[in-house]
């Protein structure tokens, strides 16, 4: 058994944001207290030894939830594999991971579905749940067995970077997946408009001569699939959404009870396109980094509920994928352990968001949506539990990451705020900052 | 002054006082290639290396000639366009440039930015001999010196860049340029061409080159890739020409006897008319010539002493 | 300066007369003007080929014909010199073919500038003759080159520094013998 003691506990799930004594017995939440005697909990150890944690200065939340993750595996395990995905996932705060369906072969049958999953638990670190395909092999023209690969253990559906362009096949996904009462997560990008693009198109993609993504290119397609939802019924997630205009239009769908949610990733939330140089392949990204008036509209929108989650859509590649002219390296940022100390220390530090919101965003949000457990500490919740130590700091280099990627723009960077302690069901798997 | 840069990449961080010491360099070369004896000791046992990932025989053999003329040797990489996905990466050939122990690398190559990663990991110069759509420093260079050997001081001057600006290294160096030398810069084609993300270079924008004109002393046009009709971005050959192409009759409208420049190769008939492009033809001569001496003065200037002997 | 000086080697009358002397010889071993091209090696060079000039001028009453030589493009320690030296014009107007050409220079030393001018010169076309005219000729010759024309030879150790000063350039006239300063505090 665990005692945590003189915590501050942040669960939004029970509206809690208050020094609390904490205690994890059998995989479980056991007691939120205000205080704790050490013979109270003695006789609910009920014999067994008792590991106690001071947590004074320190917070404990939920485990981290992330709808967002590329694992790569199965197909292109130079980049990441479940394993090392998975450890990256506990050692950044994460306690549910959703892997995207983008693999070689794309997760598109219950039998894929069933490999990632037995990986994930192979693996033993955090819970590692597939996103399944909306179509067969992604080619937007053929549904996959939806019902099947639900019961197989898939959370979700999305064609991720191959997004329906064909607004009649997203209509039919919308309906089908209805028996499923999961979402279609849709990655919000009209490949027409996108282009060849390599950044937002914008002054400073004028200025360097790299093509420019321009921001309809995502917001026509929310417009689509917000109207397509309102009109089916169907239940909708927006990906990484990263336009000003995406995050109006979401405002006045959800007025109007449309059923969305939409996620915003943290690099969106933190940088903007000024700040690419012409060889920093490290912040090529899609969607790509926005403007300032977006970031802000963003920050607001997550504020508001208008965005209900964050995700860090962790896109590990090799460093030799990086090593290359802009144009030619591929899109992404590998960020499950640097997300939430990056989120600490450019929102919550500075006082954009509260600590409050970020974890409600980033654990009970989520649950709620895809129906995960987890996300809570209400007790006999299983014990997911995060202890974060805003004073822990660490330069994050290539000898500390346990992801097989490197492609993080927080390289070399000095940060502090981190989590030290991360329970999944209660048993403990990393440590400071060590994963177990 | 003290010549420190270890590569030329872009304009866009050149200070005048160096665009100023290379374009006085380059009257020197000018000079030296004007002797009946076109070769210098300079150079002697110093390589060169072209590395062209697009086919440009014109620049390639410009460097090629500078190089020479200095006393440097010189080795050309073509690498043909289509085994840049799947053979060996940027990155790689590189290195292997690296081992050969080259002291210049001459890059020409079709992604943005690929000659400040090839200068990030080499420590030989490097001069960035058009990357992408970003910049083409040599090119602007040469128009600079041009321009001067016909206006003298360029400050105050008027310049109107007409076409295909979105797509082009030229418009992009040559605004850099200009705009440091106090130069008036106009870019002027139509919105698809001429979008308004390119504010981020600082200068005017106009869609109606007619109005444009007046006062222009030196009328640039840039060469129409034909394939960007397939793209959509203009309607016809004819309409584009109708609107943009320069004419004897529409140059009248600057009122003045101004220069006409192209970087070439020029579609007569399409942005410059047959008989303004006779006029441009004569500059040609000069423009390569100018083009050696600007080269030789750049490699002279990374090279030509050991700027990394530290007592 | 970096030395201390030690003797006045020539003061502005002494440059004028081997100046003078200079420009009779180079006329008398010419036999005339006829062929002549007088050409400075920047940067002192070129004051003492103008008042060469000036002087055949004075007592010929013929205008030589005058060229500016830059001679960094031909140094052969471009790769040991730790800046990357400013380059100047050439200027010689008129063609040196089949000309006797008079290189100017102020100091004759190891006899690499004099190499360079050579080099330079016969780039440039190919003269009937070339002749070296120097101010001093100091010794320590690294290679076999000999002045034809010398304004006073000046025997010195390697430790010396021979300070040509001509107003045009420097203000003041005169030559100078100084002593090297000690370089211990130099890297």
């Amino acid at each position: 058994m665990w005692w945590l003691k003189d915590v501050m506990v942040i669960d939004p799930s029970q509206n809690i944001s208050a020094p609390r004594d904490v205690l994890i017995k059998d995989k479980m939440v056991l007691e939120i207290s205000a205080s704790l005697t050490e013979e109270d909990v003695l006789v609910k150890a009920q014999g067994e030894s008792v590991e106690t944690v001071n947590g004074k200065g320190k917070y404990l939340f939920p485990g981290l939830i992330d709808v967002h993750t590329h694992l790569r595996e199965p197909g292109q395990e130079d980049k990441e594999d479940i394993l090392s995905g998975s450890r990256a996932a506990v050692r950044g705060g994460f306690t549910t991971i959703l892997a995207m369906a983008n693999t070689q072969p794309p997760i598109d049958n219950r039998a894929l579905v069933e490999f990632v999953r037995r990986q994930g638990e192979r693996a033993g670190y955090a819970h590692v749940l597939p996103i399944g395909t909306v179509t067969k092999g992604m080619q937007g023209s053929e549904l996959v067995e939806m019902a099947d690969m639900k019961a197989g253990g898939a959370a979700a559906f999305s064609d991720d970077g191959k997004n329906i362009q064909n607004a009649e096949m997203m209509r039919l996904a919308l309906e089908y997946a209805k028996l499923t009462g999961f979402p279609i997560i849709s990655h919000c990008e009209d490949k027409d408009l996108a282009g060849d693009g390599q950044m937002r198109r914008g002054v400073a993609s004028g200025r360097m001569g790299l093509r420019g993504i321009p921001a309809s290119a995502e917001s026509v397609i929310v417009a689509r699939d917000l109207i397509l939802a309102e009109e089916t019924g169907g239940k909708l997630h927006l990906a990484h959404i990263s336009t000003a205009d995406s995050v109006e239009m979401i405002r006045k769908a959800k007025a109007r009870g449309v059923n969305v949610t939409a996620e915003v990733n943290p690099h969106h939330l933190i940088f903007t396109d000024e700040e690419i140089g012409i060889t920093d392949t490290v912040l090529k990204v899609n969607p790509p980094l926005g403007s300032e008036e977006d970031r802000e509209a963003l920050i607001e929108g997550l504020r508001d509920g208008t965005i209900d989650m964050i995700a860090t859509d962790h896109a590990p590649h090799t460093q030799a994928e990086k090593a290359r002219p802009f144009a030619e390296a591929p899109f992404g940022i590998a960020s499950l352990e640097t997300a939430l100390s990056a989120v600490w220390n450019y929102l919550v530090l500075p006082g954009r968001l509260s600590l409050d919101r970020v974890i409600e965003a980033w654990s009970w949000a989520p649950a709620q949506r895809f129906g995960l457990t987890g996300g809570t500490l209400k007790p006999g919740a299983i014990a997911d539990i995060v202890l974060f130590d805003p004073d822990f700091s660490e330069v994050i280099d290539s000898t500390n990451l346990v992801s097989k990627a490197r492609n993080t723009p927080f390289l070399g960077k000095n940060m502090a705020g981190f989590p030290v302690m991360v329970w999944v069901e209660g048993k403990l798997v990393q440590r400071d900052r060590v994963v177990k | 002054m003290k010549w420190q840069r270890k590569d030329i990449l872009a304009i866009e961080d050149m200070s005048v006082e160096e665009i100023r010491h290379i374009l006085h360099t380059a009257k020197v070369m000018k000079e030296i290639l004007m002797r009946p004896i076109k070769k210098l000791p300079t150079l002697k046992g110093k390589s060169v290396v072209n590395l062209f990932y697009e086919a440009s025989t014109r620049t390639r053999t410009s460097f090629e000639m500078a190089a020479k003329v200095l006393g440097a040797d010189t080795t050309s990489i073509a690498v043909a366009q289509s085994s840049v996905s799947k053979g060996e990466s940027l990155y790689d050939t590189a290195k292997t440039i690296q081992a050969m122990r080259a002291d210049v690398v001459i890059l020409r190559h079709p992604s943005s930015g690929s000659a400040k990663f090839l200068a990030d990991i080499l420590d030989p110069a490097v001069i960035n001999a058009g990357d992408g759509q970003h910049a083409h420093p040599t090119q602007a260079l040469l128009d600079i010196f041009t321009m001067q050997e016909h206006l003298g001081e360029l400050e105050g001057k008027n310049v109107v860049i007409v076409g295909d600006v979105l797509h082009s290294r030229v418009a992009r160096s040559n605004a850099w340029c200009l705009q440091k030398m106090g130069v008036n810069v106009t870019l002027a084609g139509p919105p698809t061409l001429v979008p308004a993300e390119m504010e981020g270079l600082g200068v005017n924008m106009t869609h109606d080159l007619d109005s444009a004109l007046p006062g222009a002393d030196i009328v640039m046009a840039l060469r129409l890739q034909l394939e960007r009709q397939k793209s959509g971005l203009f309607p016809s050959l004819r309409e584009y020409s109708h609107l943009y192409g320069l004419t004897t009759e529409r140059l009248k409208k600057t009122g003045k006897q101004s220069i006409v420049l192209h970087p070439g190769p020029m579609n007569r008939g399409v942005e410059i008319s047959d008989d303004v492009a006779n006029g441009v033809d004569a500059l040609i001569e000069r423009q390569v010539t100018n083009g050696v001496a600007i080269r030789m003065a750049l490699i002279y200037l990374l090279i030509g002493g050991s700027g990394n002997v530290v007592a | 300066m970096e030395g201390t000086i030690k003797s006045k080697i020539l003061d502005p009358d002494g440059i004028r007369r081997a100046v003078t002397r200079i420009a009779h010889e180079i006329v008398e071993k010419n036999k005339g003007t006829d062929k002549l091209v007088l050409v400075g090696i920047r940067r002192r060079g070129v004051p003492l080929a103008e008042r060469i000039q000036q002087y055949i001028e004075e007592f010929e009453g013929v205008k030589v014909p005058l060229g500016i030589l830059d001679i960094t493009l031909y140094r052969d320690d471009l790769s040991t010199i730790d800046i990357h030296p400013v380059v100047h014009e050439t200027d010689i107007p008129v063609s040196i073919e089949g000309k006797a050409v008079i290189l100017i220079d102020d100091v004759l030393y190891t006899g690499r500038t004099a190499r360079a001018a050579l080099d330079a010169t016969m780039d440039i076309g190919r003269p009937e003759r070339i002749q070296l005219a120097v101010l001093v000729d100091r010794g320590h010759r690294e290679l076999p080159i000999r002045a034809d024309f010398v304004g006073k030879n000046l025997p010195t150790s390697r430790r010396e520094i021979v300070a040509v000063r001509l107003k045009e350039v420097d203000g003041d006239e005169d030559v100078l013998l100084l002593e090297r300063d000690d370089d211990i505090n130099k890297s």
